[in-house]
């Protein structure tokens, strides 16, 4: 039975990592209709500012109260790259046929993993992103894991959920309780009406791409205390991964992604558990994500709690 | 001077009307001058560039700034001078002599570059040198000052002797031929640079000139003569290299490259599906090659003849695709393009772990399937050397004239698909789905179709793959290759022959030339992808029916759309 409760908690640590990306999917999708494939990338390049705020600042030392610095640089980073992709790729694109935005954002994706790739190193004293890093590590969010009841949860993990949890509580509030959460549920629902209304979509496309990237910051700092390693490539699988999330839960509804996250999570840690023979083992986990994702599509391709558009050829 | 002036290097209006008629003495200069200087030395160290550095005996690359230069000066008399009545009234002088003008300057400019760099420092440039670099200046300024023509004559409209116009699809495709192999032949990647930029040149003055559409005029009215000639041109290449292996080994893996490119061009390019795990399906057709070989290391003992290894290969890949292709066809497109990448993690995470520790042994794993013997039809080895007509023909070139055979097929099965029911549905089917099926179109069967085919032909071009390559390994059918297949339909033009295999061979060839480059490639490859869809979505070769999908507000564009399907339904 603790074999059940361990992979549980494994699953759900990986499933809010994948809930925190997939939102930034579905918010985007649910208003331009766009696959922003590109996301991974910007969770990338979160763990990466976060990384380079602790070696410009706080270099070798292990102080809790970096955190939030470190989440913050993480913001300000994923944020400001994926305020550029919108503006330069995305925006020149609206009303073009539907495979040009989807080409563009493969070439954006491809661009970002090579540029921290090849760029990295370039700033002072900043190690080669060739290889893995080494995350820094924090006191209080990693270190000594806790044991309950034969259960092992690694702290990085309750960060991890928790990050989710206050992370939704936001969002939860945003969506509903402000101005430009309502006006965002208004663009997805009719973006001419709302338009008609005195929104301004192309503001309202903005924030959504902004709050994509805040909670891709929170998850490259979460992957990156989980690990204890980053490196350029990390946000490819990640975001398929967290796409399937979305695809999952209902692309386009926002608690969607969050459950699609959470499912998908504790599916892949129950496969490596409960899969007998050869094809249950960790290697094969992400083949099972896939599957998952094509099993979706086949039997519930609008999600498990029903996404706002499903059918838009 | 504004903005949009700046941008393309334009005089303002004053200037023009006040020095304009110094154009074109100036430029007749500038284009003598520069042929001065090709003729004197350009470089004092003898090791840069090839030896440009002896008098009245110019280099390959200063004969190729004397041949842009005496273009400049033909153009220049038939603006004013002996040919101003024959070809005056075709040509637009002014924007080609630009071309020509802008295209110089950036030459000479590189010339410099190199010199300085290579051969430590601009000292070593010679009189020479700085004669044509001036020379080109003249040019650039001169033609500026000329003034844009007006009233010219269609070229379409041009008749000449349909000799000639075989004569010109002849010449020209001989001189591809012939740039082809020296451009290959270059070791050193400044020479490359350069030459790339020559050929860039005139095919752009020919742009501008009104040359190349008349060129695409007498390519539809004799295409059979073309298509002949293009092979032709193919089939000879390996006879320019002399035996050596070193291109023909670039040249395969082009050619295998641009026939996958060419596949996936009737799924992306016809049917408009976006499929991004589409190296997997070489990839299957290059394991089951590898595994039915009789390797060493292959898990599967039995070797059948090769024709029966293509026809499985061939036909695993396109159940693959069958497979994942019928649940999410019915699905929005967007869907298609993320399973299909998930597909291609699948395929390659699979070919990883059968490796008999995580799961049956059929891959190999990591290590996959090394020393597949060679291809044997027949009698014919192809890893041995034949003679033919004299010259040695290597490995390589064997395996170079079964992949020409094998893009052949692709593009004759691409071709007939396009212009069939079945083209049109799924022109249909790209351009407004639901329309499609309100007309009675069969939306899902179409698409599975193109997906099938795809994959099928994608397989096929696997199964040589397997063998040219010699081995097989999961990390050659990473999501990378798929995207780079991608970039090369995008690059090209989507749905268009000529357009993906000149993507492809763009893509394939720079990197192997440029070694400096390949570090940065990827970078450029995203770049590329982003500005092609941003400025010219319809890729470097546009169909025009493509075009028009791509700006839809054209109204011109349209009508002539319009014209041209009428005057295609007349002929049928």
């Amino acid at each position: 039975m603790s074999q059940f409760f361990q992979q549980l908690v494994n699953g759900l640590t990986l499933g809010s990592l994948y809930a925190l990306i997939a939102v930034g999917y579905t918010v985007v999708y649910g208003i331009v209709q766009l696959i922003n494939f590109a996301h991974g990338e910007v969770f990338m390049i979160g763990a990466f500012g976060a990384l380079s705020v602790y070696l410009l600042f706080f270099d070798g030392q292990t102080g809790v109260w970096i955190l939030p610095l470190m989440i913050i640089g993480a913001m300000l980073c994923s944020v400001g790259v994926a305020v550029l992709m919108e503006r330069f790729a995305y925006r020149p694109l609206r009303n073009a046929p539907r495979l040009a935005p989807l080409i563009t954002a493969i070439g954006v994706s491809v661009f970002l993993q090579e540029f921290v790739r090849l760029f990295y190193d370039k700033i002072p004293t900043f190690p080669s992103a060739k290889q893995n890093i080494p995350f820094p590590q924090i006191d209080v969010v990693t270190g000594k894991a806790l044991e309950v009841g034969g259960v092992t949860i690694q702290r990085a993990a309750i960060f991890t959920v928790a990050a989710l949890i206050v992370c939704a509580a936001l969002l939860w509030y945003f969506v509903n309780r402000t101005k430009s959460g309502r006006a965002m549920l208004a663009v997805s629902q009719d973006p001419d009406t709302s338009r008609l209304m005195g929104i301004n979509v192309d503001r309202i496309i903005v924030v959504a791409f902004v709050l994509g990237a805040v909670l891709a910051a929170v998850a490259g700092i979460s992957q990156g205390l989980q690990n204890a390693n980053i490196d350029f490539r990390m946000g490819f699988i990640a975001g398929l991964k967290a796409f399937t999330a979305a695809v999952l839960g209902g692309i386009g509804n926002i608690q969607g992604a969050v459950v699609g996250g959470l499912v998908l999570g504790i599916a892949e840690s129950m496969a490596i558990q409960y899969i007998p023979g050869q094809f249950g083992g960790s290697s094969w986990k992400d083949v099972w994500a896939f599957v998952i994702l094509i099993l979706v599509l086949v039997f519930r391709p609008q999600g498990l709690l029903g996404a706002r558009v499903v059918d838009r050829a | 001077m504004n903005a949009t002036d700046l941008a393309k290097l334009r005089l303002p209006e004053t200037t023009v009307e006040k020095y304009g008629r110094l154009g074109w003495p100036a430029s007749l200069a500038g284009a003598v001058v520069v042929i001065a200087g090709a003729l004197m030395s350009w470089s004092f160290n003898q090791q840069v560039l090839g030896n440009l550095s002896i008098y009245l005996n110019p280099g390959a690359l200063q004969i190729l700034t004397i041949v842009v230069a005496l273009v400049a000066m033909v153009l220049l008399f038939s603006v004013r001078g002996p040919l101003a009545r024959r070809l005056g009234p075709w040509l637009d002088t002014t924007r080609g002599l630009r071309t020509a003008g802008t295209a110089l300057l950036l030459y000479m400019i590189i010339v410099l570059l190199a010199i300085g760099i290579d051969g430590n420092g601009l000292v070593n440039v010679d009189p020479g040198g700085w004669v044509s670099f001036l020379g080109a200046l003249l040019l650039f300024a001169g033609s500026r000052l000329l003034p844009d023509r007006v009233g010219l004559q269609d070229m379409e409209q041009a008749k000449l002797p349909s000799w000639f116009e075989i004569l010109v699809i002849a010449i020209t495709m001989a001189a591809i031929l012939f740039g082809a192999a020296y451009a290959l032949g270059l070791e050193d990647a400044w020479s490359f640079v350069l030459f790339l930029l020559f050929a860039a040149t005139i095919a752009a003055v020919a742009l501008r000139l009104g040359v190349l559409s008349w060129f695409g005029h007498i390519a539809t009215r004799n295409r059979k003569v073309l298509t002949l000639a293009a092979f032709l041109v193919a089939f000879l290449f390996p006879f320019t290299q002399n035996g050596s292996d070193a291109n023909m080994s670039i040249a395969t893996q082009v050619l295998i490259f641009a026939a996958t490119a060419m596949s996936l061009n009737i799924v992306v390019g016809l049917a408009g599906l976006l499929d991004l795990g589409y190296i997997a399906f070489l990839g299957s057709g290059a394991y089951v090659s590898a595994m039915l070989s009789g390797s060493a290391f292959a898990t599967i003992h039995w070797k059948p003849p090769f024709l029966v290894v293509v026809l499985i290969g061939a036909t695993v890949a396109m159940t693959l695709g069958l497979i994942i292709g019928s649940p999410t066809l019915r699905v929005s497109g967007d869907y298609l393009a993320i399973v299909t990448l998930g597909f291609g993690e699948i395929f390659r995470l699979t070919m990883f772990n059968l490796d008999g520790i995580n799961g049956p042994l059929l891959s190999n794993g990591p290590n996959g399937i090394p020393a597949i013997p060679d291809l044997k039809i027949g009698s014919f080895n192809f890893g041995d050397e034949h003679t033919l007509l004299g010259i040695p023909l290597g490995r390589f070139s064997n395996y170079y004239f079964l992949l020409l055979v094998l893009i052949a097929f692709v593009i004759v099965v691409f071709a007939r698909l396009n212009n069939s029911r079945i083209g049109r549905g799924w022109v249909s089917v790209r351009e407004d789905e639901k329309a499609a099926e309100a007309m009675g179109v069969n939306v899902f069967g179409l698409k599975l179709l193109a997906f099938a085919i795809g994959a099928f032909l994608a397989g096929l071009a696997g199964t040589i793959k397997a063998h040219q390559d010699v081995a097989v390994s999961p990390d050659q059918y990473i999501f990378l290759e798929s995207a780079f297949l991608l970039a090369a339909i995008v690059l090209g033009g989507m749905g268009t022959i000529a357009g993906v295999l000149l993507g492809a061979t763009i893509l394939k060839l720079l990197p192997e030339k440029l070694r400096f480059f390949s570090e940065y490639r990827l970078l450029f490859f995203g770049l590329l992808l982003v500005v092609m869809m941003r400025f010219r979505p319809e890729g470097l070769v546009a169909n025009r029916r493509r075009l028009l999908e791509f700006h839809e507000e054209d109204e011109e564009l349209a009508v002539a759309v319009e014209q041209e399907h009428l005057t295609v339904e007349e002929a049928i």
